[in-house]
């Protein structure tokens, strides 16, 4: 019970603050369930496809491939892949960790897989794009530059922070989870 | 749904077509390897998604455009870093609502640190990388996104003052 209860925090947090809506005002509670149904029907239109080239990636690239292509001695040619194929992306970052995990167990660098991940996150076109139309092109612009400059800078330092054994211990997780 | 949408669609179809064209024991099996990573994401998404559905009644886009409206100032920085940082919102709401925002009078520093933040910023992404990566990676990769929406801000202070 108590395991299952610090292993599911967010599930019971959220029954929690459920439970205190539905006292104040039960038109939050049918809110807050409205929203969760859209986000995961938007998650289960967008998803698929993103799993399914997971897979094709993880069946088709070699461990060596990825060892030359964004591995230790990749040096600036690997963070220009993990750019471009976090720019070349679209669907929520969260879809970014399982393809992350398969880059990890096949042999590439943790910098530059991280960097891969900060992309994802805020870089990828279709967004850039969207901003573009909405924000207007300097101000998008600003922010973009921006935040490429210190996600380039970050995945420079990233590795610093870790030991040598910390960075293998990213290798066998990752091996774990895909 | 979005054009980016039919693009994805369309990519994964077609690779899939050739792959099961080259080698079909080989499609199966990433297939069956993409499912069980899909399946493995589930349990960790769905109590999130829950979760930001209850914080999105409560913080609708009226209450955030009510905490970063005209001369918000210093606590509308505040207010658009942490709500950012807590809430996860897909794109085409967030943006939408950052042109709003500006529309209706709010300064370009507090919409930007907000947007920086809803993107790369949040306990849901945090939840999830604590267990595919590690606690500290998490800690820091979002550090490093918080950082960049403060230095965001400063450059857009001086890029429209």
């Amino acid at each position: 019970m108590k395991k299952f209860v610090s292993n599911n925090k967010f599930l019971m947090i959220s029954i929690i603050l459920l439970i205190v809506l539905s006292v104040i005002d039960i038109n939050y509670t049918y809110r807050s369930i409205e929203n969760t149904r859209q986000q995961i029907v938007s998650m289960l239109i967008i998803v698929p496809p993103i799993f399914v080239l997971i897979g094709l990636f993880d069946a088709w690239v070699p461990r060596q491939t990825m060892i030359v292509m964004m591995g230790k001695e990749s040096g600036i040619k690997g963070m220009a892949i993990a750019f471009v194929l976090g720019a070349f992306s679209a669907g929520p970052t969260i879809a970014a960790f399982p393809l992350a995990m398969v880059m990890l167990k096949k042999g590439a660098r943790y910098a530059n897989v991280i960097f891969f991940i900060m992309v994802w996150s805020s870089l990828k076109l279709p967004i850039v794009f969207y901003q573009f139309s909405q924000l207007g092109f300097q101000f998008a612009m600003v922010i973009n530059l921006t935040m490429l400059l210190v996600f380039i800078t970050a995945a420079l330092f990233a590795e610093k922070l870790y030991t040598t054994e910390q960075l293998d211990a990213f290798e066998e997780k990752a091996a774990q989870h895909s | 749904m979005s054009i980016e949408g039919y693009i994805i669609y369309g990519i994964a179809g077609s690779l899939l077509l050739v792959s099961f064209a080259k080698d079909k024991d080989k499609t199966l099996a990433g297939l069956k390897k993409g499912m069980t990573s899909f399946v493995k994401l589930m349990p960790v998404l769905l109590p999130l998604f829950l979760f930001v559905g209850i914080l999105l009644a409560v913080v609708t886009p009226a209450f955030i455009s009510s905490l970063l409206g005209e001369e918000s100032g210093m606590i509308g920085l505040i207010f658009g870093l942490s709500i950012g940082s807590i809430t996860f919102m897909p794109p085409f709401v967030a943006f939408p609502l950052g042109k709003e925002l500006l529309e209706s009078g709010a300064a370009y520093p507090q919409v930007a640190g907000f947007l920086v933040t809803v993107m790369s910023v949040g306990i849901v992404y945090y939840a999830a990388e604590r267990r595919y990566f590690s606690r500290k990676s998490a800690i820091f990769r979002n550090l490093v996104s918080f950082i960049g929406a403060l230095l965001v801000i400063a450059v857009v202070m001086v890029v429209y003052s």
